[in-house]
């Protein structure tokens, strides 16, 4: 255990508190800049992939974990992003205009979503989103002529100064980039009001608003926010994978940023990346599984969603603080040690809260 | 007349998401959960009547009850073993441990009984009334009165009954009724498990006009739409709801654009959210500090 | 009365009822700058609920409410704050899953000055407001003594400290007025004393009027410079603690009939 002797306010301002830290960060940024000299194509392909998902989890970490605000529909965000982005891009429209728009364009349906999200409680809001998601894909399925329906239409790919996002190094090192700078973002943003407004809202609404939170405006912005991140996701996605689809954006798709979140750590910015890790290579891991489990087994129907499925449910009944939870355990178990107890993080339940008057 | 044929087919849906919605509410006002796995309870039970019907060869109804005492059993069992350690737990936790539930069933459906479609041997399959020049297809007519008699029957239990006093009790305070001497937790297992069995009702009845697979659960996301517009919470709410629904669903499918009728429940949420959000029948209110 | 002592916040004629229960009936009172002011009366009498009017949580039947000679009776309830208001809750209601000084920050909202944009990039205007923020949140945990528990998640702590931390996280917003209901339900002997020389502070030293609503008599007593009794939603009588505590009708509120 380390302590740290504050000796100004600044300090505890900032987002590194020890030079460890800044030590072990500076680490991981350098191998994840080297990592693409030693990987195969598909590999940083792959890598690609967890970034995206991170960047998207971002947006939903923050509406979820840290605002409360349950949104079972975000892969019409993603979607959004995605296709706003290939459109324009599709007209002739400049990369560095398209790219903006497209995430620009999401924020604001994200907050038109969040409106019906001020005058009701989370059940209407987790069906809200869920009907949403389901009419942007039939939109999205019907809309041919911009979106090409259901064959799908491919993403130009532009290039600068011979450079191109179709080749997966350099998509590899600007999804990096924009993770970098988005996950500094969401951490600034979270040592601000704003991102204080957003936690008050999910432990305690009325309490937050007679702290002067408005909460309306609150959650509009943390629904904007949130659509931003996942449509900029969206928007590397779109290079990612060439051609959009309709079926690459499924309630699947958000169960999966779902699963990201909850299996990442609910309310912290370590688990998106955790999470992302976690579902960017969950698929895979059940792709080998199946070959090396009896044909019965592996050629179940659903076999993937199912797993996915019973990982989400173990996480929530066993580990509720997600993979960074279950890391810091594991860190102050080997600082402590031997002295560690079992009662350290012991967990709080809050019996009783309900939203209905008694 | 096409329209008297669109109004039972669509009335007949309609039923499907309010039992469902039915299940979904009941639940809600118990315990403040939300079951996701609604909509999978629901093919469960379809599943379940199926292999006792088809597979057992037992006759229809015997069939029927039987899969409704199962179906209590296996709410019970998993509001004991899953749900009940999670009480306490934020309210979205719940959520998406059900949503998780539901795919693990759907899986354990596949693995047991194939991805294939089947049918369900019903007694009345493929008979037709003719009323005045309308043709009215059988498993349209069992389904609306079959949702009729549930509901009779369901009214009756919570008016009547002790438990289902109790239950009444139990969903309007919690605490109060636990003072009261109401067995508060054996109360919210059984609520789990007539929960389920509303599901697996809905399941059976719509198991002859839209075949029985594993994903056919999918449908309850349209139950919760049904819910909401009902105004969630009020359980004649939730079957009129559905009603409503299921029957623009018809409509709008044969009227306008193609695929519309797909998302018509889903549009009729959000306009109700904008215009109404405390639904047909209000009956939430605001927390008490 | 002094007709000298300026009234802080004045309520006119104040009325609410949910469905049949008429919880707050005809209920005038003035705060006056400065002062303690308790509100005691038996369980059910609509103390909270007054607070709850005060806060705009909300609308009133009928009256008017005035503050620093503004009309607030219909001012939106994320503006009270502003306006220079806070309080705390009958059974707390803190921000359970962030630290102790992360609530009381959170009580600084309302004199924040940045928009989004500069907060994204942590503009130096941002770092200094954080700064300027947490000296202001430091002051109030060295008043309450809160040091211990600075970085400690909330919803772990002792119920009694989470009451105290409610109060600072009030205090944080620098109000005018500060709104205490049942600061000493649910405390030890011990931690009410503690209170009583709190409540005199913050009054005397950060010079805040403070309303409060209590059941502890001696708190009460010890504390306050004016109390109203309230029963079956009306105000019976307002004076000082000691006329209050002995007029015939108080009495008869408190026993029954
Ligand atoms: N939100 C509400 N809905 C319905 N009744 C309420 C509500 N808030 C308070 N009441 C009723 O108003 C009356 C006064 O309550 P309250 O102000 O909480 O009393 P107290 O003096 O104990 O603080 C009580 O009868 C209570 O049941
Ligand atoms: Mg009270």
């Amino acid at each position: 255990m380390r302590f740290v002797l504050t000796t100004h306010y600044g300090q505890d301002v900032n987002l590194f508190r020890h030079n460890g830290q800044r030590f072990w960060y500076a680490l991981l940024a350098v191998s994840v800049v080297v990592a693409p000299l030693f990987l195969s194509t598909f590999y940083v392909g792959e890598l690609v992939l967890v970034f995206i998902w991170a960047i998207a989890g971002i947006g939903l970490m923050l509406l979820v974990g840290y605002t409360g605000l349950v949104s079972l529909g975000h892969a019409a965000f993603l979607a959004l992003g995605a296709y706003c982005h290939a459109v324009l891009l599709g007209y002739g429209v400049p990369f560095a205009v398209s790219a903006p728009v497209a995430v620009a364009f999401t924020a604001l349906v994200g907050a038109l979503v969040g409106i019906p999200a001020l005058r009701m409680t989370g059940v209407y809001l987790a069906i809200a989103t869920l009907a949403f998601e389901r009419i942007v894909a039939y939109g999205i399925e019907h809309w041919e002529p911009v979106t090409g329906g259901l064959r799908g239409m491919s993403v130009p790919q532009p290039d600068f100064f011979g450079v191109s996002l179709a080749d997966s190094y350099v998509l590899y090192y600007v999804s990096l980039g924009v993770l970098a700078a988005g996950l500094f973002a969401a951490a600034n943003l979270l040592r601000s009001p704003t991102g204080r407004a957003f936690v008050a809202v999910r432990d305690s609404e009325i309490s937050a608003e007679s702290m002067g939170v408005h909460l309306a405006r609150t959650k509009t912005t943390a629904f904007a926010v949130s659509a931003a991140f996942t449509g900029l996701a969206g928007v590397l996605l779109a290079h990612r994978i060439g051609y959009l689809a309709p079926d690459a954006f499924t309630v699947q798709t958000s169960i999966q940023l779902l699963l990201l979140v909850v299996v990442g750590g609910l309310g912290s910015l370590h688990g998106v990346v955790f999470g992302a890790i976690f579902v960017g290579y969950l698929p895979q891991v059940i792709a080998l599984a199946r070959d090396v489990l009896p044909s019965a087994v592996g050629q179940i129907p659903g076999l993937e969603l199912g797993i996915f499925g019973l990982i989400l449910a173990l996480f929530l009944v066993f580990e509720p603080l997600g993979l960074y939870g279950r890391w810091l355990k594991i860190r102050s178990w080997l600082s402590l040690f031997p002295l560690y107890r079992k009662a350290t993080h012991k967990r709080q339940k809050a019996y009783l809260r309900t939203e209905r008057v008694q | 007349m096409e329209v008297f044929q669109l109004l039972l087919s669509g009335l007949s849906q309609g039923c499907v998401y309010g039992l469902i919605a039915l299940g979904f509410v009941m639940i809600y006002k118990a315990t403040e959960m939300l079951n996701f796995a609604q909509g999978d309870m629901m093919m469960l039970g379809a599943f379940v009547a199926f292999t006792f019907v088809n597979l057992a060869g037992l006759p229809f109804f015997v069939g029927f009850l039987i899969t409704l005492v199962v179906m209590v059993g296996f709410g019970m069992g998993l509001e004991r073993t899953v749900i009940r350690p999670m009480i306490g737990e934020p309210p979205f936790a719940v959520l998406m441990l059900t949503i998780g539930l539901g795919f693990i069933l759907r899986a354990v459906a596949g693995a047991i009984w194939g991805s294939g479609t089947r049918t369900l041997d019903v007694p009345f399959a493929g008979r037709v009334l003719e009323v005045g020049g309308v043709v009215l297809g059988y498993e349209n007519l069992v389904v609306i009165g079959g949702t009729a008699l549930l509901c009779i029957g369901l009214w009756a239990f919570f008016r009547y009954s002790r438990i289902g006093i109790a239950m009444q009790a139990a969903s309007q305070n919690q605490l109060a009724a636990y003072y009261c001497g109401v067995p508060v937790k054996r109360v919210t297992s059984l609520v789990w498990g007539i929960s389920a069995a509303i599901s697996a009702a809905a399941g059976v009845l719509v198991a002859p006009v839209m075949l029985i697979d594993p994903m056919m659960g999918f449908l309850g996301i349209k139950a919760f739409a049904a819910a909401i517009v009902g105004g969630f919470g009020s359980l004649p709410g939730a079957i009129v709801g559905g009603l409503l629904i299921g029957v623009v669903e018809q409509f709008a499918g044969l009227y306008l654009p193609a695929g519309l009728g797909e998302v018509s429940a889903f549009v009729i949420l959000l306009v109700m959210l904008m215009a109404r959000p405390q639904g047909i029948f209000a009956s939430m209110q605001q927390k008490k500090v | 009365m002094d007709s000298d002592q300026a009234a802080l916040f004045e309520a006119r004629n104040l009325s609410l009822s949910f469905g049949g229960v008429r919880a707050v009936r005809d209920v005038s009172f003035e705060i006056r700058r400065g002062e303690v002011f308790s509100i005691i009366g038996p369980n059910g009498a609509g103390k909270t609920t007054v607070f709850n009017l005060i806060n705009r949580i909300y609308d009133a039947d009928e009256g008017t409410m005035r503050f620093n000679g503004t009309e607030m009776s219909r001012v939106p309830g994320h503006r009270v704050a502003e306006l220079g208001i806070t309080r705390t809750f009958q059974n707390t209601e803190l921000f359970d899953r962030a630290t102790v000084l992360d609530n009381l920050l959170i009580g600084r909202h309302v004199h924040r000055r940045t928009n989004i944009v500069a907060e994204f990039l942590f503009l130096p205007t941002v770092r200094r407001q954080e700064i300027a923020f947490r000296s202001y949140a430091e002051r109030i945990i060295d008043l309450l003594e809160l040091q211990g528990s600075r970085d400690q998640m909330v919803g772990a702590l002792p119920y009694g400290t989470r009451k105290i931390v409610e109060i600072a996280r009030a205090l944080c917003a620098e109000p005018e007025l500060l709104l205490l209901d049942e600061p000493s339900s649910g405390l030890n002997p011990e931690e009410t004393e503690d209170l009583s020389f709190w409540i005199e502070d913050i009054s005397a030293d950060l010079g805040v009027t403070i309303a409060m609503v209590e059941h502890d008599m001696n708190l009460v007593t010890a504390v306050s410079n004016r109390v109203m009794a309230m029963a079956d939603g009306a105000a019976i009588t307002t004076g000082t603690p000691a006329e209050v505590q002995d007029h015939p009708e108080v009495l008869r509120a408190y026993l029954g009939d």
